[in-house]
């Protein structure tokens, strides 16, 4: 009806009047009510996630109206918690409701994009009657050719290219690399699969197939804590959000629950209203602060020392003045306390050095099986030395004494581990621990009680890490050494007072909470808990601050508690069907082992970060160090790391592996060790050298580069203009020479830095961030909603999918479609180019296998030094020998590969035989029916196909393989642990189901908490309550790290580490010095309106908050140059510049400057007034720095494993110059490209 | 051309006036609106926007009052033809400069101001500039008025409305206006032609005042829709 028609209501007018005719009833027209009925109906609703990297892991209802995705809400249907526990749900923030809009926004990738001088190049070569290859050839050859489009990367100049074409630039361009230079120089990175798993199995299954290096990810964000691998053995396992509820003590430090756990932080909140207490510890008053009990505003990167302040409180009242019988039952079984650890005689003093092992006793203590690699503690039961069950001798090459049960290896007899011999000492000696807290000596002189022994008939002096540990702590036990006499000595480090000093927390805030921590704990059996972020992490000396809170925890009983341990900020890291999706993913089924590379040295190596390294690695070596590479650099250490076989490499060598074995093989080589023999030989004689020795010679560049469901540069890159400059060869905005790098020992220096690395860099993306706008090639793939994919997260024990709600968009396609594509060409192109090779893959010594037990005592024996032989496997990497069937790549890339049947299938060290699950395959998914190699084996075409696949294989989704695993860790340990999987055995999850509801995943050995409906997932647990070893030297969790790097960087035990000087302000120009500036720590957490990068360039978000780039500083700070809220400001120091909006606030202490994570440089940014380029991002002022602590390998749990072992990507402990810029100086740098402009790469002044 | 003005012309705007404005209202519900833009920019709107809407409303009631109240009225009331036209001419004045002042400032900030700017339609850029343009030839009517009046002559006065009258009775005769001077007939036809475009404009507000708030109930209940 006409809505003018209904308007002329006047003989219908009213209907009814009421309340003595104040109210009236109306007819009237509702039609218009449609509109807003209409705005939210839709035509179906399907179950999708976001892929991104978080901890929310949340499932969502996608909306679709018109075959356009309209809306997203939270899902709701969560499977319940057990009665007396919150729900999970509602799961969901105001990011991930955000994301629709980009499916249709102008940041979409619609087509496959190019470069257009890279077209017209390519296109030119192609019309002279190349082939693809010949093509990619001619341009690669010429460096004008090169340069005229890799030099303006990063300016522009897109165009629309077809999938054909790319697809066959791509190849031909992986084809001439894996000719010319060698797999190893194709270079992939994708982080955290657990988000998109099936995604990133895309890319890095192509990259294994054929012989590209697969990057890291966890350790270059700097979230991987290098703690974690050194005192558990363990990647990172951590509490579900759920169990956060549990706890009846919660610290919260340097964790923004409810700004970056969006999801997940109303356990935390509920805990309070059981009575929990929260303290919470950040130098600003952050988002979380607000709902604590307690704030202690801690000084941005001491942390440790407060978490130190608080162990000596409960480790003097604890376990020294009274032992707490819980805790100490707790250290004696599952903490490495009662080990026993040889005194080393250093002049006058003695130093802490290894532990002792069995093989330091007469006849090994009865061991016959890895003696050195067995460690000791002293029985008071029996009054004697014992070699216990559980240190990792026991795991590999025998079987059934790998547990945490008390008993003596020898006979099984029940033992009592001593912790302190103080009661029974034979001597008290003066020992050195190193100390570096400025003003306060190089070492803390302690008084420790000793026990005697001889060995090898040498008197040697031995003393448990507990005697050591409380000693270290400060804690006066009357031997003589005068320590503190109480909390308020301010002269003895690690007492609250002296902490106080360091932290700015008030010394009583500190006595009381590490009491009331420890209490707590003593009474409810462990449920102490410390949640701790990014905040913490992101510092050089991360591993500092971790153990701090570790040895809190441990004294306390509390890890592997429900309620109690560590929360570790990471999420979507635990990628839980991980032990099915590693074969998929780096296709094990046809190839092992794959080519993985830690990638911050890889960053550090080849974006040339380590020429300029202003770090000096004696300033951070402690002063007991024995220091046989005194005068390294940090970059040799790592060269030494590598050529010892600790951390991986990439590319290995100074040529082509494929050359390499061609080489061998011609000089007579037949099989593996016969290579291997030849290469070793070329090794020594010099012929063949490590890559990393020659780093900026044109055969150690990376060459290809594909970045995919990542954004490298705008957001990962710390160093984000040294990436510019050596990496892409683009403007850039690197302020300094980097000359330093000239003193490192191990590296030729060549004088003129390499600009321009990459061959071709590929980004795979739906929306146009940062890596894309420096790339050659942009290819479009599915959203979110868009592609079948699946989810985890550890913060909840879930498996849910990713669903396409509509087909992907214009021209995208999955990930999965993209890599099959492009390994297609590739299979073609590299029939007459490639052929059938042999590449040889040098592995470093993994964690969780036998290399693990490479290198016995911590002792550094370094082959080119004349400590050794090189032996692959022992004292160098392992080689092994790969044939790569080039041509049949593609067949290999879409079929379930043989291995799964020959080789069978495992995960941490455990294996098992895989043959029904890969016969249930092929009926499940179908077999290939075409003719060739894998004719009969099961699909993995479809993109639903590879998700089942994964689901099939691993223990958590599928029952029977969770029985079969547990088996075969059950004959490890020599204790039953399937009880914890059998009832669920004949369980099989797959997508169809995680589609229909999220659900639960089935207890599996991959991780160390169980899914139960008794307790919620806790890391450790099975460690504590199966009596599963820790996987580290002693099977124990460790206060003492004995490895001869370890205690050379003085960090054996715990201590305080003061940020490192990066010495990166100081090189800034004179002119700027002398206007108003302040010199603030350059702090940059996560933000509340992205995700790391993703989101902050999205309209919703921009309109939540300021639109654009900003940064926060102190209102003190502001005022004293003159600064207003919302001015435009530069912050600016050797390693470049970014401008940005000041936001002055009460907020933020002074000293620091705070700018959110991943605010990238496309939306809002103007051009530095300094560099004279594009604003920057966040990471323009930073550089990465590495550690060599992280670099150890070949130990025990300090070996090198993907995303486990590693240096890290820390930028926290930088300052930055920042000034005002006024707003006629404001240049958006909207002009068009000049010759000159384009000649000008590096800041005015910058000649390298 | 002069009878299409004033003969057929008054029609033409009427019959689109109305049909118009009842398709618009039928058909595009969602731009029923004033359109405002004072959340884009509230600077000074205090000022310009009631000068301009007192001076248009005091405009729209003078005309309606001043041409449609037949004659004999006033003379009944007391009121001369010449009291008439000096009414006409001060209250006109007043209203009409306020009215001009209030569209240009507009005008002015809806070119000027860069939110309003960016938001602005060419309709609706174009329809301030009209009723200011057709203002000021309402303004410059007043010498030629004051003239007659201080000359004691009302006829040109009494024309016009008996015009009006003309066109209200849909007995058109453009004839009436055969002894008035050009000014006045710029002046209706500029004012014919806002009624003109008036549907394809903001100024479909108009229709909504919503004079029922007068009379209200404190509180109005829809009967639940039968769904049929």
């Amino acid at each position: 009806m006409s809505h003018f028609v209904d308007r002329l209501r006047f003989f219908t007018k009213e209907t009814e009047t009421f309340s003595k005719g104040h109210g009236i009833v109306t007819t009237e027209d509702r039609q218009w009510e449609d509109t807003y009925r209409n705005r939210w109906r839709h035509d179906k609703v399907v179950r999708s996630t976001h892929g991104v990297n978080c901890t929310g892991g949340c499932s969502w209802k996608i909306f679709v109206k018109n075959g356009l995705v309209a809306y997203e809400m939270q899902q709701t249907d969560y499977p319940r918690t057990r009665p007396d526990m919150p729900d999970h749900e509602p799961r969901g923030c105001q990011r991930g409701a955000s994301f629709s809009w980009y499916l249709y926004s102008p940041h979409r990738i619609k087509y496959p994009l190019m470069r257009g001088r890279l077209m017209e190049l390519y296109r030119a070569e192609r019309a002279k009657g190349k082939d693809p290859v010949e093509a990619w050839e001619a341009i690669q050859s010429d460096p004008k050719k090169r340069k005229k489009y890799t030099a303006v990367r990063g300016l522009g100049g897109f165009v629309r290219s077809t999938w054909e074409e790319v697809n066959e630039i791509i190849a031909a361009a992986n084809v001439y690399t894996v000719k010319k230079w060698g797999p190893d120089r194709i270079y992939g990175f994708s982080p955290i699969p657990a988000m998109s798993m099936i995604s990133y199995a895309a890319g890095s299954r192509y990259l294994s197939l054929i012989g590209g290096a697969c990057g890291s990810f966890y350790d270059w964000y700097c979230d991987l804590p290098p703690s974690s691998p050194q005192v558990w053995g363990e990647q990172t396992d951590v509490p579900e959000a759920a169990d956060w509820y549990n706890s009846k003590y919660l610290i919260v430090c340097g964790a923004n629950l409810p700004m970056t756990r969006t999801p997940d932080a109303h356990f935390a909140i509920e805990a309070r209203y059981n009575g929990t207490k929260v303290v919470s510890m950040a130098p600003d008053y952050a988002e979380y602060v607000k709902f604590a009990d307690l704030w202690m505003p801690v000084r941005q990167g001491t942390d440790s020392a407060a978490f130190l302040a608080m162990g000596h409180v409960a480790l003097k009242e604890f376990h020294v003045d009274k032992q707490d019988p819980y805790f100490t039952e707790y250290a004696r079984k599952y903490t490495d306390l009662p080990m026993q650890v040889i005194l080393r005689k250093d002049g006058d003093r003695y130093v802490t050095d290894r532990f002792l092992r069995a093989s330091d006793f007469t006849e090994n203590l009865g061991e016959k099986n890895n003696p050195e690699w067995k460690t000791i503690v002293f029985d008071s039961k029996s009054g004697a030395f014992v070699c216990p069950n559980g240190s990792v001798g026991f795991r590999w090459g025998e079987e059934g004494k790998w547990n945490l049960l008390p008993k003596n290896s020898a006979d099984q007899s029940e033992i009592e581990a001593e912790l302190s011999c103080i009661d029974n000492r034979d001597d008290v000696l003066d020992v050195a621990f190193p100390h570096f807290t400025a003003g306060e000596g190089d070492v803390l002189m302690r008084k420790i009680p000793v026990r005697k022994i001889k060995i090898r008939n040498k008197n040697t002096f031995v003393a448990s890490v507990f005697d050591l540990q409380v000693a270290q702590y400060g804690i006066d036990r009357g031997l003589g050494d005068n320590l503190a006499t109480s909390y308020s000595d301010g002269s003895v480090p690690y007492t609250p007072a002296w902490a106080e000093k360091i932290t700015g927390v008030k010394a009583a805030d500190l006595e009381r909470t590490g009491r009331e921590f420890a209490e707590n704990a003593s009474k409810t059996r462990g449920k102490s808990m410390v949640i701790l972020g990014a905040a913490i992490n992101h510092w050089y000396h991360n591993d500092m601050h971790y153990r701090g809170i570790m040895n809190l925890l441990h004294m306390c009983g509390c890890v592997g508690q429900s309620g109690g341990g560590w929360a570790h900020y990471v999420g979507q890291e635990k990628l839980r069907p991980q032990a099915g999706w590693a074969p998929v993913a780096f296709a094990l089924d046809w190839h092992r082992p794959p080519r993985h590379m830690n990638s911050t040295s890889y960053w550090y190596f080849h974006t040339d970060q380590w020429r300029y390294e202003k770090v000096v690695a004696d300033e951070v070596l402690a002063s007991t160090a024995k220091g046989r590479y005194k005068g390294y650099q940090l970059a040799d250490y790592n060269v030494v790391s590598q050529r010892l076989g600790w951390l991986p490499s990439a590319p290995h060598f100074n040529k082509n592996p494929l050359d390499v074995v061609a080489e061998a093989e011609a000089a007579g080589a037949k099989d593996e060790a016969a290579v291997a023999k030849h290469m070793v030989k070329q090794l020594k004689s010099g012929d063949l050298a490590f890559a990393c020795e020659d780093i900026d010679a044109p055969e150690s560049f990376p060459r290809n580069l594909f970045v995919w469901r990542a954004n490298l540069l705008g957001c990962s890159a710390k160093g984000h203009e040294y990436f510019l400059k050596h990496l892409v060869g683009a403007q850039n905005g690197v302020m300094q020479e980097g000359t330093e790098g000239a003193a490192c020992q191990e590296i030729k220096w060549r004088e003129e830095a390499p600009v321009g690395k990459l061959d071709l860099m590929v980004d795979i993306n739906f929306r146009l961030n940062s890596t894309g706008a420096y790339s050659d090639i942009i290819l479009p793939t599915a959203t979110w909603y868009e592609k079948a994919d699946i989810n985890t997260t550890d913060m909840h024990p879930f498996i849910h999918p990713l669903a396409p709600a509509v087909d992907p968009a214009w021209e995208s396609k999955s990930d999965w479609q993209i890599f099959k594509a492009i390994a297609k060409k590739f299979s073609e192109l590299a029939e007459t180019h490639l052929g059938v090779r042999k590449d040889v893959v040098a592995l470093p010594m993994q964690h969780d296998s036998p290399q693990a037990l490479a290198q016995p005592l911590g002792e550094v024996k370094d082959w080119k030094k004349g400590d050794c032989e090189p032996v692959p496997g022992k004292t160098l990497p392992l080689l092994k020998v790969v044939e790569r069937d080039y041509p049949n790549t593609y067949k290999k890339f879409c079929a379930l590969g043989p291995l799964m049947i020959t080789a069978g299938n495992g995960v941490k060290g455990l294996a098992w035989n895989t043959e029904e699950e890969y016969e249930e395959l092929k009926k499940l998914n179908g077999v290939i029916k075409e003719e060739g190699i894998t004719k009969g084996m099961p699909q993995l075409e479809e993109d639903i196909a590879v998700c089942d696949t994964v689901m099939e294989m691993a223990p958590e989704t599928n029952g029977e393989v969770a029985h079969k695993s547990w088996k075969a860790l059950g004959v490890k340990t020599g204790i039953d642990h399937n009880h914890l999987c059998d009832p669920r055995q004949h369980e099989k999850i797959r997508y169809r189901d995680i589609q229909a509801q999220p659900r639960k995943i089935i207890t599996a050995p991959t991780w160390s908490g169980i899914e139960s409906e008794e307790v919620s997932y806790n890391a450790g647990w099975t460690n504590i309550h199966e009596h599963i070893p820790f996987r580290t030297l002693t099977g124990r969790a460790q206060f003492y790290q004995d490895h001869e790097w370890m205690l050379d960087f003085g960090e054996g035990f715990c201590v305080y580490r003061p940020p490192v000087d990066m010495k990166a302000h100081q090189i800034v120009k004179e002119k700027m010095k002398n206007k108003p500036h302040l010199v603030l720590n350059w702090i940059t957490p996560h933000s509340k309106w992205g995700i790391h990068s993703t989101y902050q360039d999205n309209l919703r978000m921009l309109t939540l908050f300021r639109g654009g780039p900003y940064f926060w500083v102190a209102e003190d700070d502001a005022k004293s140059i003159g600064l207003k809220d919302n001015d435009w400001v530069e912050a600016v120091n050797g390693n470049g510049a970014t401008v940005a909006r000041v936001i002055v606030s009460q907020r933020v202490p002074r000293g620091m400057a705070m700018m959110y994570h991943a605010q990238e440089k496309n939306v809002n940014v103007p051009g530095s007034v300094t560099t004279g380029k594009r604003g920057g991002i966040l990471n323009s002022v930073t550089r990465t720095v590495v550690k060599p602590t992280h670099m150890i390998g070949g130990y025990a749990q300090l070996s090198y494993s993907f995303n486990y072992m590693g240096t890290v990507g820390c930028q926290r402990d930088e300052y930055v110059i920042v000034h005002k810029i006024e707003d006629r100086d404001v240049d958006w740098l909207e002009r068009p490209l000049t010759p000159a402009r384009e000649a000008q790469l590096n800041p005015p002044g910058i000649e390298n | 051309m002069h009878d299409f003005i004033f003969g057929a012309y008054p029609y033409l705007a009427g019959t689109i006036f109305l049909i118009g404005s009842w398709a618009r209202f039928d058909r595009e519900q969602y731009t029923w609106k004033a359109d405002s833009s004072q959340l884009l920019d509230n600077k000074n709107m205090r000022l310009y926007s009631n000068l301009f809407h007192i001076g248009i409303l005091g405009i729209f009631f003078g005309h309606f009052f001043g041409l449609l109240t037949p004659h004999s009225w006033f003379l009944a009331f007391g009121i001369s033809d010449l009291t008439h036209q000096y009414i006409a001419i001060y209250l006109g004045f007043i209203f009409g400069v306020a009215c001009l002042a209030g569209a240009v400032l507009l005008a002015w900030r809806r070119l000027n101001s860069e939110r309003v700017h960016a938001v602005s339609r060419g309709r609706d850029t174009f329809v301030i500039i009209w009723l200011a343009v057709t203002a000021a030839i309402g303004l410059s009517t007043i010498p030629v008025s004051s003239g007659h009046a201080s000359a004691g002559d009302a006829q040109q006065m009494i024309a016009l409305s008996e015009y009006v009258k003309s066109v209200a009775t849909l007995s058109v005769d453009p004839r009436l206006l055969d002894n008035v001077d050009a000014i006045y007939k710029v002046h209706m036809f500029f004012g014919m032609t806002v009624v003109l475009i008036f549907p394809f404009t903001r100024l479909v507000h108009v229709w909504s005042i919503p004079f029922s708030y007068l009379t209200r109930a404190y509180q109005i209940v829809r009967a639940k829709r039968i769904t049929t």
